[in-house]
């Protein structure tokens, strides 16, 4: 019997342990193949959801399901302190969960996430709202509901982060939200952004930085924010820069899961190195790693985990099977961009074809809606 | 000179910045960058030369050093340090 064990149970997780389950229904019931995923948490949170509760076009309470309900009946799932994997030790083909159990391994799925490091940027949890927190964006909510008007400073903390166009998203949305209310002329827009320019890619830069500023959004970049005075309301970076506001939304450094340091697998901030191609752990051929946790130099977003899932299930499968069948993944992404409350463009890439995103429409805009909506019964599931 | 300082260099992180990427050359390489330690550098693979003269530009405004470039079939590969 083949073993394949899923460390966690989040966007990546859950897609391939489901993708894996419904290639080899067979081998999973007659024994021959089981598939385990460990989780510290029994709920399932679609965190891309959470950037649109702030605007009140999202219900939080629709974000969180029980993972249980997610995943193939085939699937084991441990939860608790029976799923929470405290040491990860590919030497050894297995993990150790936190109530002393180790669990052996044939193959091994790495999907333990990107996390917020509020902490390495002073102040910034004090002062700063952000929609990848969950109770934050339902903070950011009241906060915007109660603004009249002032200084409101979008701020990206560190690369990579996950959903890297949400940025540009949550500034976009805003502008819109607060012409609806009026008040958009009382309000100055500033996106402050590491690196110059307010994306990575070239080709998408160009034509968002067009609609910044036909929506009159002031840019600040290079910014690399190096701590925040709560009480001033005052944000300030390496380059010198010093922003009063009076309203601060942001995105808090990430690093991968505490777990990858402690295991001593990961790089400095807790990055799997990962074959960009196979999506092997490098070193470790039994061994993938899928979503946020890789170090490839790839989007953290749940689309390209789910792009990513179709290659390591084809290939675990197929190991397991002896066919030799092999994929290799070829960078593809996909992210819808809100670029108002009732419109979007997308981008669509892989690592050879840069994306340009096509006019703003409200089509667009209803595909993201409906993207969402359609991840518990369709994206989760793997149907597709 | 440039050979001895690049041979003493300890690589912390081979990257391959000749695909696309939402964080683009510039975030992935500043990310990286900012957690190498005196003695340690990254090796950048680059797919073009306006994107390694960007790097370039970048890298050296934010103090850090090109100790090596090499050009093979138009990839560019820089190894950076403090």
């Amino acid at each position: 019997m083949k073993r394949v064990i899923v460390v966690g149970g989040g966007i990546a997780g859950t897609i391939v342990a489901n993708r894996m389950a419904r290639m080899m229904p067979e081998e999973l019931e007659k024994g021959e193949a089981e598939i385990v995923v460990l989780d510290r948490n029994e709920k399932h949170t679609y965190q891309p959801g959470q950037l649109l509760v702030p605007f009140n076009v999202q219900d939080p309470m629709e974000l969180i399901r029980p993972e249980r309900e997610l995943l193939d009946h085939k699937i084991r799932f441990l939860h608790s302190q029976k799923g929470e994997v405290t040491k990860i030790d590919p030497a050894n083909h297995s993990v150790v969960t936190a109530d002393g159990l180790s669990h052996s391994y044939d193959y091994l799925v790495i999907a333990t996430g990107s996390h917020l490091r509020w902490d390495e940027v002073p102040g910034y949890k004090d002062a700063v709202y952000s929609p990848w927190d969950f109770e934050s964006s339902l903070k950011l909510r009241e906060a915007l509901d109660q603004f009249n008007g002032g200084t409101v400073v979008i701020n990206v903390a560190k690369l990579p982060h996950k959903c890297p166009v949400a940025p540009m998203e949550a500034t976009l949305m805003l502008d819109d939200y607060l012409r609806r209310r009026g008040i958009r002329d009382k309000t100055e827009i500033v996106y402050t952004y590491p690196v110059p320019g307010i994306f990575g890619i070239k080709t998408t830069n160009d034509v968002m930085i067009k609609i910044f500023q036909e929506r009159g959004i002031k840019i600040v970049s290079p910014f690399n924010v190096t701590n925040v005075n709560a009480k001033d309301k005052v944000m300030e970076s390496q380059e010198g820069e010093k922003i009063k506001f009076d309203l601060a939304i942001g995105v808090p450094p990430h690093t991968g899961a505490d777990v990858i340091g402690k295991s001593g697998i990961g790089d400095k901030r807790n990055w799997i190195p990962t074959d960009k191609f196979s999506l092997r752990m490098k070193d470790h051929s039994n061994v993938f790693v899928i979503g946020d946790t890789t170090d490839i130099p790839i989007s953290k977003a749940g689309s390209t985990a789910d792009f990513e899932s179709y290659i390591i299930a084809n290939n675990v499968v197929n190991e397991i099977r002896g066919n030799g069948l092999k994929k290799t993944y070829d960078g593809s992404v996909f992210c819808y961009i809100a670029t108002g409350l009732d419109s979007g463009t997308y981008i669509r890439f892989n690592y050879a074809a840069p994306p340009v995103p096509p006019p703003p429409s409200y089509v667009h805009w209803w595909g993201k809606l409906m993207y969402n909506k359609l991840y518990w019964t369709v994206t989760a599931k793997a149907i597709v | 000179m440039y050979i001895m300082i690049k041979m003493s260099l300890k690589i912390y992180k081979k990257l391959d910045l000749t695909g696309q990427s939402c964080a683009g050359p510039l975030g992935e390489l500043s990310g990286v960058l900012e957690e190498i330690s005196p003695g340690e550098a990254v090796e950048a693979i680059l797919g073009d030369e306006a994107t390694k003269k960007d790097v370039v530009a970048f890298v050296t405004k934010k103090g850090y050093k090109v100790v090596s470039e090499k050009n093979e079939g138009g990839k560019f590969t820089l190894v950076i340090t403090k």
